[in-house]
C-alpha cells in the first residue's frame, strides 16, 4: 500500500504526534515551533484536499486502525461530510495560526508559547478525528481531548477573566462529556456495538425492545453535544470563554470547535439513529425551536454588547443556531444550508475575531463606542471586518448569503415558512448590530488611541486579506464547495 | 516534616512500590492493569518519597524538567509505534501485520507492539502524575513548566 492509503489516519496522527513533540522542541529549538506547526497544518490541509479529491472521484471509503475490521477495530469513515469538515478545519486552522505567529507573543507570556502550539495541534487533531471517526467511543475520546485542549487554550492567557471563563467552560463541558459517556454506555449496553454502521443496523430492532434506554441515550447525547456546541439554553459558558481568550483561540473556538459538535450530532442523528425514532420523540421539532430561540435571542444579546469580542461571541450563539436550524428542518436544501454554514461561518467568524484582534493589537481598544473612525486609520482590518459583517448579515456576493438562501429555501421546501421568516428577521437583527460598527468605523473622526494605531505586522494584515478574499470568492463562486456539500447532504438523507 | 518513622518506612517501601509498578506496566498485555495503573503506582512511589522527605529531595531523584520531557516521550512512543506500523507497510497501529514478533502467548516478551505501547503509556502516566504533583506543590510561579 502506498503512503496515500494511510492519509485518513495520518491526517489525525501527524498533528497529534507533533503536538507531543512541541514541548521538546520548545525546550531545545524554540524557533522551530512556529514553522513546524505551520508545516503540520499545511500537511493536514493538503491531505484533506487529497481525501476530498479521492472521495469525490471514487466515493466514500473506510480505514481500519491496525487492520482490524469492525466491529472489533476502530474505523475511520471518509465520506463527503467528513472530508468537508476536515477541509474546513484545516483550511481555517492554517491562516489563523499564521496570524497567531505574530499576535501570540504579544498576548501570551514568553514561557507558554511552545505550549500554545501543542494545544493548538491537539485541538486540530481532535477535531479532525471527530470528523473522520466512525466509532462512538473513539468519538468520545476525541471530544475529551478537544474539551480539555479548548479549556487550556483559553486559560493559557492567565488573566483573571480567562481563568474564570475557562473554569466555567471546564465544568459545563465536563457535564456534557459525562452525559455523552452515559449515553454511549446506554447504547452499548443494549446494542453491543460502538461502530456507527453496526449501530445503525442493530438499533431499529433494539428500539422495539428497549425504547426507554434508547430515548434516554438520545436525550443525553443531545444535552451533551448541545452543551459543547452552545445550543441556545446551554450556551452560558460561551460568551465569556470566547471573548476573553487570545484572538487566535477565539477564532478557532468560535469558528471551528462549536461546529464540530454540530457535525457529530448530524452524524449521529442522520447516520446512526434510524428514521423511526422520530415518532418516539420530537427531536427534530425540539432542535428547530431551540435553534430558532438561539438565532433570535443570541442576536438580541449581541445588540446590547459593548465589548467587540463579546458581541462576536454572542453572534456565534445565533450562528450555531443556523446550523441546527438546517439539521432540524431536515429537507435537502435546509440541511445543505446548515452544513454550508459550518464552512461559511467558520471563515467569516474567524476573520471577524482576527480583525477584532488586530484592532486590539494596534490600539488596545475593545469598546465598540471607542472604535469610531478605525476604518480611516486601519483600512485593511476594518475592511475585512466590514466584509465579515456583511457576510453575517447575508448580503449577496458574500458567502453568508448562500447559506441563508438555502436555509430559507429549505424551510419553504419543508412546508414551514415560519422558519424562512426567522432567517429573514435574524438577518435584520444582524444588520442592527453589525452595520452601525461599519458606518462608525468609516464615517466618523478617529479619536484617542484609534487615531494613532501601532503598526500591524504584514502577516496579520495578509491573513485578513486572504480570509476576506475567501468570503468574496466563495460568495461569487459557491459551486466550489456546493458540489461536496450537496453530495454530503444527499448521502445523509439517503436521496 | 521531620518524622523518622515516616522517612524510614517510606525509604523501605519505595523500591518495592516502584518494582511493583514496573511489574504491572510490563505485564500489561498479560494480566490486569497495564500502562495506566502501573504508571500510577510508579508515580505514587515518587510522590510518597517527595512527601515524606521534601520536594528538593524528590526533584534530585527525578527533576521537574526530566519528568516533563518523559511526558512527551511516553506519548511519542505510542504514536511512534503506530507510525512505525505504517512505515512497515500496514495500517496505523498494525501489529502482526507489520511484522512485530508476537512471541508465545503468555510469555513476558510477547504481544509485539502492545508491550512497547503499554510501556510508553506507563512512562506517560507516571511522568504526568509526577509533573502535576510538582506543579501543584511549586505553586503558581512555575505552573506552566
Amino acid at each position: 500500500m502506498s503512503a496515500a492509503a494511510h492519509l485518513p489516519a495520518l491526517t489525525v496522527v501527524v498533528p497529534l504526534f507533533f503536538a507531543y513533540l512541541m514541548p521538546l522542541l520548545a525546550r531545545w529549538r524554540k524557533s522551530w515551533c512556529a514553522a513546524t506547526t505551520l508545516a503540520v497544518l499545511a500537511f493536514t490541509f493538503f491531505s484533506s484536499l487529497y481525501l476530498a479529491n479521492r472521495v469525490m472521484s471514487s466515493g466514500p471509503f473506510v480505514y481500519h486502525m491496525g487492520g482490524w475490521a469492525p466491529p472489533w477495530g476502530i474505523e475511520f469513515y471518509v465520506d463527503y461530510l467528513a472530508v468537508f469538515t476536515a477541509l474546513t478545519i484545516s483550511g481555517i486552522g492554517l491562516p489563523v495560526i499564521v496570524y497567531g505567529i505574530k499576535d501570540l507573543p504579544h498576548e501570551l507570556k514568553e514561557g507558554v508559547l511552545g505550549w500554545y502550539y501543542t494545544l493548538y495541534l491537539l485541538l486540530m487533531a481532535s477535531m479532525l478525528g471527530m470528523a473522520l471517526t466512525n466509532d462512538l467511543f473513539n468519538l468520545f475520546v476525541f471530544v475529551e481531548i478537544c474539551a480539555i485542549a479548548s479549556c487550556a487554550i483559553i486559560s493559557i492567557k492567565e488573566s483573571r477573566e480567562c481563568v474564570e471563563a475557562a473554569f466555567k467552560y471546564l465544568v459545563l463541558s465536563a457535564v456534557g462529556s459525562g452525559c455523552l459517556l452515559l449515553a454511549i454506555a446506554l447504547i452499548y449496553m443494549v446494542t453491543g456495538h460502538l461502530n456507527f454502521t453496526f449501530l445503525a443496523a442493530t438499533l431499529p430492532g433494539v428500539m422495539a425492545v428497549y425504547p426507554k434506554n434508547i430515548l434516554a441515550a438520545l436525550a443525553l447525547l443531545m444535552v451533551g453535544l448541545g452543551v459543547k456546541a452552545a445550543l441556545f439554553p446551554l450556551h452560558v459558558w460561551l460568551p465569556d470563554a470566547h471573548s476573553s481568550a487570545p484572538s487566535p483561540s477565539s477564532a478557532v473556538l468560535s469558528g471551528l470547535v462549536i461546529k464540530i459538535y454540530a457535525v457529530a450530532m448530524i452524524k449521529l442523528l442522520y447516520k446512526v439513529f434510524p428514521a423511526t425514532f422520530a415518532g418516539m420523540a420530537p427531536v427534530m421539532a425540539m432542535l428547530l425551536w431551540m435553534s430558532t430561540l438561539a438565532i433570535i435571542i443570541g442576536s438580541m444579546f449581541a445588540i446590547v454588547q459593548e465589548d467587540i469580542k463579546k458581541m462576536l461571541a454572542y453572534s456565534s450563539i445565533a450562528q450555531i443556531g443556523y446550523v441546527f436550524l438546517g439539521v432540524g428542518l431536515a429537507s435537502h436544501n435546509a440541511l445543505l444550508g446548515g452544513i454550508l454554514h459550518i464552512f461559511n461561518h467558520a471563515m467569516m467568524k474567524a476573520m471577524l475575531f482576527l480583525a477584532a484582534g488586530a484592532f486590539i493589537y494596534a490600539t488596545g481598544v475593545r469598546k465598540l463606542s471607542q472604535l469610531k473612525g478605525i476604518g480611516v486609520t486601519m483600512p485593511v482590518p476594518a475592511g475585512a471586518f466590514a466584509i465579515g459583517a456583511m457576510a453575517m448579515v447575508g448580503i449577496p456576493v458574500t458567502n453568508g448569503f448562500w447559506s441563508k438562501w438555502y436555509l430559507a429555501l429549505g424551510a419553504l421546501d419543508a412546508g414551514k415558512p415560519l422558519f424562512a421568516a426567522v432567517v429573514l428577521v435574524s438577518s435584520l437583527l444582524n444588520g442592527i448590530y453589525y452595520l452601525p460598527i461599519i458606518v462608525n468605523a468609516f464615517f466618523s473622526k478617529p479619536e484617542g488611541a484609534v487615531a494613532k494605531p501601532g503598526r500591524l505586522p504584514a502577516v496579520m494584515t495578509g491573513t485578513l486579506v486572504v480570509l476576506g478574499a475567501g468570503c468574496i470568492i466563495f460568495g461569487i463562486f459557491p459551486s466550489l464547495v456546493l458540489g461536496l456539500v450537496s453530495r454530503a447532504t444527499r448521502l445523509l438523507l439517503g436521496l | 516534616m521531620e518524622d523518622i518513622i515516616v522517612r524510614y518506612i517510606s525509604r523501605i517501601i519505595v523500591p518495592f512500590v516502584q518494582l511493583y509498578g514496573l511489574y504491572v506496566i510490563l505485564h500489561g498485555h498479560l494480566s490486569p492493569g497495564g500502562g495506566f495503573s502501573g504508571g500510577a503506582i510508579f508515580a505514587a512511589s515518587m510522590i510518597l518519597y517527595a512527601l515524606s522527605f521534601n520536594l528538593s529531595a524528590g526533584t534530585k531523584k527525578l527533576s521537574h524538567d526530566v519528568s516533563s520531557v518523559l511526558e512527551s516521550g511516553g506519548a511519542l512512543i505510542f504514536a511512534g509505534m503506530g507510525l512505525l506500523a505504517v512505515l512497515l507497510g500496514t495500517n496505523f497501529l498494525g501489529n502482526r501485520a507489520a511484522g512485530f514478533p508476537l512471541g508465545i502467548p503468555g510469555n513476558l516478551f510477547s504481544g509485539g507492539a502492545i508491550m512497547v505501547i503499554t510501556f510508553g503509556v506507563g512512562i506517560k502516566v507516571a511522568s504526568t502524575m509526577i509533573t502535576l504533583f510538582y506543579s501543584l506543590i511549586e505553586g503558581e510561579g512555575h505552573s506552566h513548566d
